[in-house]
């Protein structure tokens, strides 16, 4: 009952709250500041932005504290709450949320690649390499593979073969865990250290590197959420009629993967066409 | 389309979009096959998700291409060809897939000499052959899928 009653109080403190609003206008105007300041142009108003941010994170920061305690002591029991549709919040409309704003993410890195590669008489520019596709197509297969195998778990997990699950989803963490080792260990070292490919090569590079570079670090945080996932299914969590947060973070990881098609058409296979 | 079935949609479009790009050419005689167009019959099993996920493979293939304005309505015609496909499943999906092989290879056979200049008659003849024997595997993978894989309690069509 007192469990209840403090959940109750809990969500009635934040429903309504005016914070993710007051959050969400700070990260704009921090990056509004931030880019006022770094092309060196009104830098009193960007100067204002950044305080403004800082002061509304600040306030937040300072109204949160009192409840920090009693949200860090709840931690360790969300996790079995994550039937479709359950406390703590719908975890459908969550992650719906968060490709929705993942898509306007790309969505703006690669209206930015078209817009330089308009600009650019030749694409790719003169002087660009073509790219050894090797490790593009094992990510690629990687990916594929992961992909299976999770929706493979999540089918086992709904006809209650445990072992399966659990398998089939450990299997996904490594094999995507694989994908950012070849990026960030290989791929990147291979071509920076030998000078094939930089960021300052020329335009190619540069959207080379911040669109590659954006989507491995959405790989990477699939591999943690996966890690999570793992962690809970070992400990018993989830159930054919629990498994919310499974089918999330896969929603997710497929995200990642479609992305990474656009990428490998247009970098690796677009980046050959004259 | 639940939210549950965008697995379903992003593995296909990557079947699609990845043999097309990243695998090597697969010629049949002097066909060139296309292979990402095999699993165009499991379209009767995975329904529009798979639907759905072919033709936005077929875009991301486009696109890693030389981009024409024309290659890119591909997709649109494919789109077409897969419906008729999902909904031949209650009565025949091989009716389904001839449809598709006859919609895509006319409108191949029309916009290959235009987009590589390849000889009319011979971008017919190579257009026609590669779909079908692309989509002639893909059935009889269709059909060991059905009878032999799927379980005996899951939706399948009622005829082959």
């Amino acid at each position: 009952m007192e469990d209840a009653a403090a959940a109750s109080h809990d969500t009635d403190h934040y429903e309504g709250s005016i914070w993710p609003a007051l959050i969400a206008f700070a990260t704009g105007s921090s990056a509004v500041g931030f880019f006022f300041l770094m092309k060196g142009i009104m830098l009193v108003a960007g100067i204002l932005l950044l305080t403004a941010s800082a002061l509304i994170l600040g306030g937040f920061l300072y109204s949160d504290t009192r409840n920090w305690s009693s949200t860090l002591s709840k931690l360790g029991r969300i996790p079995r709450d994550t039937v479709v549709g359950a406390f703590p919040v719908d975890i459908n409309l969550t992650i719906q949320i968060i490709i929705m704003t993942e898509l306007l993410l790309f969505g703006g890195a690669f209206a930015m690649y078209f817009a330089i590669r308009e600009q650019v008489a030749i694409w790719p520019p003169p002087g660009t390499p073509v790219l050894d596709d090797l490790i593009a197509r094992a990510q690629t297969l990687i990916l594929i593979s992961s992909s299976i195998l999770v929706e493979w778990a999540i089918w086992q997990l709904k006809r209650g073969r445990m072992r399966a699950f659990k398998a089939g989803l450990i299997g996904t963490t490594m094999l995507g865990a694989l994908f950012p080792i070849l990026q960030f260990g290989f791929e990147w070292p291979h071509l920076i250290l030998n000078n094939i490919l930089t960021p300052a090569t020329n335009f190619f590079g540069a959207t080379f590197y911040l669109l590659t570079g954006i989507h491995g670090a959405h790989v990477l945080v699939g591999v943690i959420a996966y890690c999570y996932t793992d962690v809970r299914a070992l400990m018993g969590q989830y159930s054919p009629k629990n498994h919310g947060f499974v089918e999330a973070t896969s929603t997710y990881w497929h995200f990642v993967h479609i992305i990474w098609l656009f990428l490998f058409a247009l970098m690796w296979q677009g980046g050959r066409v004259a | 389309m639940r939210l549950e079935d965008f697995g379903t949609f992003v593995i296909f479009a990557a079947i699609y979009a990845a043999s097309t790009l990243g695998l090597p050419k697969l010629l049949f005689l002097a066909y060139h096959i296309e292979i990402g167009v095999i699993p165009t019959a499991f379209v009767a099993i995975f329904g529009l998700p798979a639907v759905f996920g072919l033709t936005l493979g077929q875009f991301i293939a486009g696109i890693g291409f030389q981009v024409t304005p024309i290659a890119m309505l591909s997709p649109a015609i494919s789109f077409i060809g897969l419906l008729v496909v999902y909904y031949s499943r209650k009565f025949n999906t091989f009716a389904g897939c001839v449809v598709y092989v006859i919609l895509t290879s006319l409108w191949l056979a029309y916009m290959l000499p235009i987009v590589s200049s390849t000889p009319p008659t011979l971008a017919a003849y190579s257009a026609f052959a590669g779909q079908s024997v692309a989509v002639i595997i893909g059935y009889l993978g269709y059909l060991i899928a059905v009878r032999k894989i799927v379980p005996k309690n899951a939706k399948i069509p009622s005829k082959y």
